[in-house]
């Protein structure tokens, strides 16, 4: 344990500051975007009385469940005691924390009255599952800032593994309650099943690792590190069984859905009839998200590093499109109002499927979005020593893999 | 933005106003007929306020309670009708089975078990103790949870900047909002709804309204003569709101 | 982020206790003139009214919203009605416009008002205008009321 030290992340000035600089321009932008939304009203976006949830949420609930997914590996290393993540663990929980604070940012740039985030703050409802989140958001927030405290300070380096328990327990919680915001809405067929609250854990459990892993290759690129080829390998193993986890849990889900009768000419819009819908469905969340990467990881033919390179962009190319499908698709089939009935007019779109167009100021507030989660990272990274010095592997002693940074 | 047919339109709608607010609003002017409960006294659960709807009574085409609403409430459109507020609409229905068009009003249901209160993170979704759901707008911080909520999608969020507000309904940008009984006129004695008088006046008597709890109200009398339902029982939501007659 | 810096404004205006600017003409707003100018102090002393009104509408704010209490002392549609002004058409001027009762004293002392992005800014329409001829409004409410009676008779509820 003791062998383990870290290191600021070293990097020429030039870089971090260009970086800087250009991620700060993409987080102004969110920030003038959400500012006009607020000022115009939301009809400047693509929301409306029908797809009352757009782009913005898709952004901050992907963000959201992937600040829990990527302290998988910080999880791995103190609850399951494998010695061969203790290095990584600082960067998991620093990526976790950053990516919680875009998420919620986004969720709170994106309220009908952001100046009232103080009521939000000090008048609870405690019947809400939403208000159980803001505590649950805000509580990991702390947990985590505790736990990497426990990692980086040797004094007290010995709570770390409780710490670590606790954030483990506490983000399991977390997803499942950022599944039930979802899952509790009887109102919508799309939505009203326990299944969501596994299914957005399992969700980001494959999320986090691809972005770990993408951070890890982008700072190892620009940090004189290597990443030795057992965490490599079994970032690898992790990632197919993730992906089978929610191949499992998404045909549980469906499966499920079919099988309760009122929701099936839901499942026939997704799975069938349901146009961008569908094909956002198959093409992107099955094919593109779950099946490709599975190939890829599977197949021999790249390298360790490529293959993980090309699966976690396509995972999260996907994760993208899944939101979508979710959060958009469930709303824009129609509600059943009256069973046994089809409306035939309406001035309210009671009897059509919604059309959703996202308007460029609900896509420049995601951008800021993720903007912030990576200025966060690479602010935290550059003033406190997350990087290990040297990722030792455990097996074996020699550098085994030879694609390392420049 | 408006040309001036509407403006002749907001006009007439201003005259309307007044002199329902001549009847309504000025409680001080109206012999006792109509005061029901004391100004200074707070709701209690001994009043049910409830909406029946007689579908077989309302006109295809028709559209009073609709237009009443909008001028009871101010909820002027913007042409956008994507987001544009609907407190009240009108549908038009068919059952799979018999092939039978029904036409009906549609709006907040009023459930006693509503699903819009148990979302609402900061509480500003609620239920009055006489029965009525509605958003208290000083606490919504427009997350729209609710309208994800409602199984009616009887909830409109207020996407843009108003100006013409009538005093006795208060709407802004940023907030949800949703049919509210005309609490404003209730509280001041009135016992009928905008909607409803509409309804009356265009002798079609659809909606009747009223308070549950009194065995002879109006709206307690139109459900002991006929057998009413409500929307989407599966979900229990013991919604106010019944409809007769299909 | 304006939205922000109105709040820390509003909280230190809460928080410190001001002595707003001085009450010593008797005139309110700088143009037209209101019902309430011609009265000697609202609905409270004008010491407490200067440094509380906010403190009764809150209140009053909550009774009426959730408890559905529609006392007139403090509520807000009465104070328009009281002190918003007339031009010389007899108009009214909206409350918060520039040189208005309102508008006047929190420029002056930079506090944002939040209530009219949802609240009228005039009276409740032209309630003046029916004061003065109450007979006739009696009359037609009369008639009113009777016809909405004769509607509920017409009803074949009590079959």
């Amino acid at each position: 344990m003791d062998k383990i030290t870290f290191t600021k992340f070293i990097i020429d000035p030039k870089i971090f500051w260009s970086n800087f600089i250009l991620l700060g321009i993409f987080i102004l932008i969110g920030f003038g975007c959400s500012h006009y939304m607020e000022l115009e009203g939301h009809y400047v976006t693509g929301m409306n009385n029908q797809i009352v949830w757009g782009l913005p949420h898709i952004f901050a609930v992907l963000l959201i469940v992937i600040a829990s997914g990527v302290l998988n590996i910080a999880s791995i290393s103190s609850v399951f005691d494998k010695k061969l993540y203790k290095p990584l663990a600082p960067l998991s929980a620093l990526l976790a924390i950053s990516f919680l604070i875009a998420g919620l940012a986004i969720l709170v740039l994106d309220l009908g009255r952001p100046n009232r985030l103080i009521v939000a703050m000090t008048t609870y409802n405690f019947v809400s599952i939403f208000s159980w989140n803001i505590f649950l958001y805000s509580g990991f927030a702390v947990v985590l800032a505790a736990y990497i405290w426990t990692m980086l300070d040797r004094e007290v380096n010995k709570y770390s593994k409780f710490m670590g328990t606790f954030a483990f327990g506490w983000r399991i919680i977390l997803t499942t309650g950022t599944g039930s915001i979802f899952g509790f809405l009887v109102a919508r067929e799309a939505y009203s099943t326990a299944i969501l609250a596994p299914l957005f854990i399992v969700m980001s459990l494959l999320y986090g690792t691809a972005v770990y892993y993408l951070v890890l290759r982008i700072i190892s690129k620009f940090h004189n590190t290597y990443i030795p080829k057992d965490v490599l390998d079994n970032l690898k193993k992790l990632s197919v069984m993730f992906l089978f986890a929610n191949l499992y849990f998404l045909g549980l889900y469906h499966v499920t859905n079919m099988y309760i009768a009122k929701h099936w000419d839901f499942e026939i819009f997704i799975l069938s009839s349901g146009g961008i819908y569908t094909l956002s469905f198959w093409l992107g969340q099955v094919i593109i998200g779950i099946v490709l990467p599975i190939i890829i990881l599977s197949s021999n033919k790249f390298g360790t590093h490529l293959a993980l390179t090309i699966a976690s962009f396509l995972i999260l190319l996907g994760s993208f499109i899944a939101m979508y499908v979710i959060i958009i698709g469930g709303q824009a089939y129609p509600l059943t109002i009256f069973p046994d009935h089809i409306i035939i007019d309406s001035s309210f779109y009671d009897n059509v499927v919604h059309s959703y167009i996202p308007s460029i100021y609900e896509f420049g507030l995601g951008i800021g979005g993720v903007a912030l989660a990576l200025i966060i990272t690479l602010i935290g990274i550059a003033n406190f020593k997350f990087l290990p010095t040297m990722i030792s592997s455990s097996h074996s002693s020699e550098p085994s893999d030879k694609t390392t940074g420049s | 933005m408006r040309n001036s047919a509407e403006l002749t339109r907001r006009e007439f709608i201003v005259k309307s106003v007044t002199a329902i607010s001549a009847v309504y609003i000025i409680p001080d002017l109206i012999p006792k007929a109509v005061a029901a409960k004391p100004l200074d006294l707070e709701v209690s659960a001994k009043t049910k306020w409830a909406i029946n709807v007689d579908v077989n009574k309302c006109v295809d085409g028709c559209t009073a309670c609709v237009e009443a609403c909008v001028d009871e409430n101010g909820l002027y459109g913007f042409d956008r009708p994507e987001t544009d507020s609907q407190w009240i609409r009108k549908l038009q229905i068919k059952d799979i089975k018999t092939d039978k068009v029904t036409t009906l009003p549609m709006m907040c249901q009023h459930c006693e078990n509503p699903p819009c209160v148990d979302v609402c993170p900061t509480g500003a979704s609620f239920r009055r103790e006489d029965g009525i759901v509605m958003v208290n707008q000083h606490t919504c911080i427009g997350c729209r949870y609710c309208m994800m909520a409602c199984p009616f999608k009887a909830r409109s969020f207020v996407h843009e900047n108003l100006t013409e507000q009538v005093t006795s309904a208060p709407r802004g940008k940023g907030c949800v909002e949703s049919c509210n009984l005309c609490v404003n006129r209730i509280d001041h004695g009135s016992e009928t709804t905008a909607c409803e008088e509409a309804c009356m006046k265009e002798g079609h008597h659809a909606i009747t309204f009223g308070d549950l709890a009194d065995p002879n109200s109006r709206v307690s009398l139109a459900m002991q003569a006929k057998p009413s339902r409500r929307l989407r029982e599966d979900l229990k939501l013991k919604q106010r709101v019944t409809y007769s007659g299909f | 982020m304006s939205q922000l810096t109105k709040i820390l404004a509003i909280s230190i205006m809460v928080f410190i206790p001001i002595s707003s600017y001085s009450h010593d003409d008797g005139k309110h707003s700088l143009i037209g003139e209101s019902k309430a100018d011609k009265l000697d102090q609202c609905v409270e002393p004008t010491e407490v009214m200067q440094k509380e009104h906010f403190e009764f509408l809150y209140h009053q704010r909550e009774n009426t919203v959730e408890k559905g209490i529609r006392t007139k002392n403090h509520s807000l549609a009465n104070c328009i009605d009281c002190h918003v002004s007339h031009d010389e058409k007899g108009k009214a001027i909206p409350v918060n416009a520039e040189g208005q009762f309102c508008q006047t004293c929190h420029v002056k002392t930079a506090v944002n008002i939040d209530c009219f992005s949802c609240h009228a800014t005039v009276p409740r329409d032209n309630s003046s205008k029916i004061k003065s001829t109450g007979h006739n409004q009696n009359i037609h409410i009369e008639s009113t009321a009777n016809n909405l009676v004769e509607y509920y008779k017409e009803t074949n509820y009590e079959k």
